[in-house]
């Protein structure tokens, strides 16, 4: 078990890191609250579109939570090369999306992604799956969130770590509610200036008073690695084999393309030129993060040996060993070892929490649309009226908010390890739906049913399989030492990696049963067409408009 | 005494049951009646996400189907059944917080009466929901028709 608290972090209250913190939040607070009373009766000027480099930072901060401020170090730190499948996974995803995904569906014009899945598919069972997908997503993701806050919230304020996350979901709740989901969004791209100022200076910072680095600690961290220890220069070790790797790395790629908080932002911008520049914006300002989180990372294992009196190669095991939580805050850690200021440190935290906040209020937003849409409107009501659609809006936030407080509390180690998994589950379950749905017309309902559901039987025939059996007695017994209910199966599909055999055998599945089953209606295959049409669409159409006016009868 | 008679309806039963009412005001008055549909930029970010209520603001409403959809619905309603009594009718769409909305379509177009539905909502539903009926009595200085939609019986029991 990880422990809770991150014992080498200095907690206690701090006055000026307090009002570092207090000021970014009431700051937030005036921005959303200034885009919520803004003018929206008179709103019908045609061409305000939100531009390529606002939108490209609100991907980055959509994107970056605090597994990729705090965490994505942390576990470089922790796992040394095994970590860099991360990075590489989290980023090339955007990739992927950029030349297959992001302008087909803004062409597609859907509203959030069971939508395009219901849609598409003409089948409310997909868009039900597609929606519950989601909010598991958006749930397991959360908790790593709420864990971040409470750990950074600890350092700033010195509660214990329980009181600490239920102030920080409180405020995080209560932030949503009074700065309006609008509000939330418009923050986004000041959240995003916050965080990557706030890491790119402790990298600096840190690197410069420690010798480590002058301009570039991006790659003058390379100096390290020899020091740091076989996690560094040697990978591939122990359970982190060469497969294991690939297949993490190719479950994150993936996982990444199918995350529906990370897909919504591409449905509304102004045309797909638009959708394409602020993908390629938002890689770009999530790799200044990334490419500086190795740098920090080795830094702080290189400081955490130094204050312990320990060589670099003890931090990794044996008694004095850096913890799991003490992974999770390396970043705040390496500040602090570093002896900089306090109001330093505390922008450094400030950062952290600017990070947790966007992408919580994104994986909220994207719940609650899953709810309020998905389920009620489509499925349980189609007659609710709008009113009933922020009633249950709101409901769907307040009753994910405490389900998340509740549930970080006590076993963070299971849903932190659920947070990678989630990728493996968008990768195997979302991503090839979107993927055949856009570029192979003639997928249909049955292909896409049967490959959603072999889909979600793997991952989770992998998670039973691996991780239940650290968790409930009578599997472990039946596990044995291996861990594991089957062997190979754990070898070959981890959950971490599960996307690695199971996105190719969806992909089978579903072309499989599309093949042997009659093919989807004639107005599905011409909305596909229209995806994909080098015919620039109006601003104001969508592909079941245009297909829709070509089918209708001259009467006019 | 009336020239233009606003209905705002949301599609709602309670906003539906007004529309006899203001019909039958308006056939009197030879007055034309106006159906206001409100996209709620509450509602939208909500069940559509805050992504759709940037697509509302750059005017793209049209692409937003199944808004568009419902819109038509609710204000094709009171249409339908103001033709069917030959009163003179318009149809108009605004996207706003609904009572602000129509508080200032009625400054914009002359509007002397409004007739609205509520659901007669109390309580805790009252807070959450809020009543619209009830911010748009207190907003404005025009003579406002409420229809409560659980009708016949004149008293509270």
């Amino acid at each position: 078990m990880i422990p809770l608290q991150a014992e080498a972090l200095d907690i206690s209250f701090k006055l000026l890191p307090a009002i570092i913190v207090f000021l970014m939040m009431a700051s937030f607070l005036v921005i959303g609250y200034v885009f919520k009373v803004a003018d929206t009766e008179g709103m019908w000027v045609a061409g305000r579109g939100i531009g390529n480099i606002e939108n490209g930072m609100a991907i980055g901060a959509n994107w970056m939570s605090a597994a990729s401020y705090l965490g994505l170090a942390g576990l470089v730190a922790l796992a040394g090369f095994y970590g860099l499948a991360f990075i590489v996974g989290w980023t090339t995803g955007y990739f992927v999306l950029l030349i297959f995904l992001a302008a087909q569906m803004r062409r597609f014009g859907k509203y959030t992604a069971p939508d395009f899945v219901g849609d598409r598919f003409n089948s409310p069972t997909a868009r039900a799956l597609a929606a519950f997908t989601t909010l598991l997503i958006a749930y397991v993701y959360s908790v790593g969130q709420a864990r971040g806050m409470g750990l950074v919230g600890q350092y700033v304020f010195g509660l214990d770590i329980v009181p600490m996350i239920v102030v920080m979901m409180t405020i995080t709740v209560g932030y949503l509610a009074l700065s309006g989901m609008l509000g939330a969004t418009k923050n986004m791209a000041v959240q995003y200036v916050i965080l990557i100022v706030a890491f790119l200076a402790g990298v600096y910072v840190v690197g410069f008073t420690g010798g480590y680095s002058t301009v570039l600690p991006q790659l003058e961290y390379g100096a390290l690695i020899e020091e740091l220890g076989r996690q560094f220069s040697a990978p591939f070790l122990g359970a982190n084999t060469y497969y294991v790797w690939v297949a993490t790395a190719f479950s994150l790629i993936f996982g990444t393309c199918g995350l529906p908080h990370v897909l919504v932002r591409f449905y509304t911008v102004q045309n797909e030129r638009t959708a394409r520049w602020s993908c390629v914006w938002g890689l770009f300002f999530i790799l200044l993060l990334y490419w500086a989180a190795p740098a920090m990372a080795a830094f702080g294992v290189d400081l955490y040996a130094q204050v312990n009196g320990i060589s670099p190669a003890a931090v990794f095991s044996g008694e004095q060993a850096m913890s799991g939580a003490e992974g999770d805050v390396i970043v705040v850690l390496a500040a602090q070892f570093a002896t900089l200021p306090r109001w330093f440190v505390g922008l450094v935290a400030a950062g952290a929490m600017a990070a947790a906040i966007a992408t919580t209020a994104g994986l909220f937003i994207t719940a609650s649309s899953a709810v309020a849409h998905d389920i009620y409107t489509e499925l349980v009501n189609p007659e609710a009226t709008q009113r009933q659609q922020v009633l249950i809006g709101r409901a769907t936030i307040v009753g994910i908010g405490a389900l998340v407080t509740v549930t970080a509390f006590n076993p963070p180690a299971l849903i932190g390890e659920l947070v990678a998994y989630a990728f493996s589950l968008a990768g195997t379950v979302l991503f090839p739906m979107f993927f055949l749905g856009l570029w192979w017309e003639n997928t249909n309902r049955q292909g896409a049913l049967a490959g959603m559901s072999v889909g979600l039987l793997l991952w989770i025939g992998s998670v039973v399989n691996s991780v239940l059996p650290n968790y409930v007695g009578a599997l472990a017994t039946i596990a044995g030492d291996g861990g594991a209910l089957i062997p190979v199966y754990a070898q070959y599909v981890p959950p971490i990696g599960a996307a690695l055999v199971g996105t190719p055998l969806v992909f089978l599945v579903t072309i499989a049963v599309s093949i042997v089953t009659p093919e989807p209606p004639m107005e599905t295959k011409k909305m596909v067409r229209q995806c994909h049409s080098p015919e620039p669409m109006g601003q104001q159409q969508t592909a079941a408009d245009v297909v829709s006016d070509s089918n209708a009868p001259a009467d006019d | 005494m009336y020239d233009n008679i606003l209905i705002p309806t949301d599609g709602s039963k309670a906003a539906e049951n007004a529309v006899d009412q203001a019909i039958d005001v308006a056939a009197k008055y030879g007055a034309t009646v106006h159906a206001l549909y409100v996209v709620d930029v509450d509602a939208t970010s909500y069940s559509l996400g805050t992504e759709q209520v940037d697509r509302i603001r750059q005017g793209n409403l049209d692409e937003m189907t199944e808004v568009k959809e419902h819109a038509d619905e609710a204000t094709g309603y009171v249409a339908t059944v103001a033709a069917a009594h030959g009163v003179d009718v318009e149809e108009h769409v605004r996207a706003g917080e609904p009572a602000r909305a129509i508080r200032k379509f009625v400054e914009e177009n002359d509007i002397d009466l409004v007739v609205m539905g509520s659901h007669g909502r109390s309580g805790l539903k009252r807070v959450i929901l809020g009543s619209v009926t009830e911010k748009v009595l207190r907003r404005t200085r025009l003579p406002v028709l409420v229809v409560d939609v659980r009708g016949e019986s004149a008293v509270e029991e």
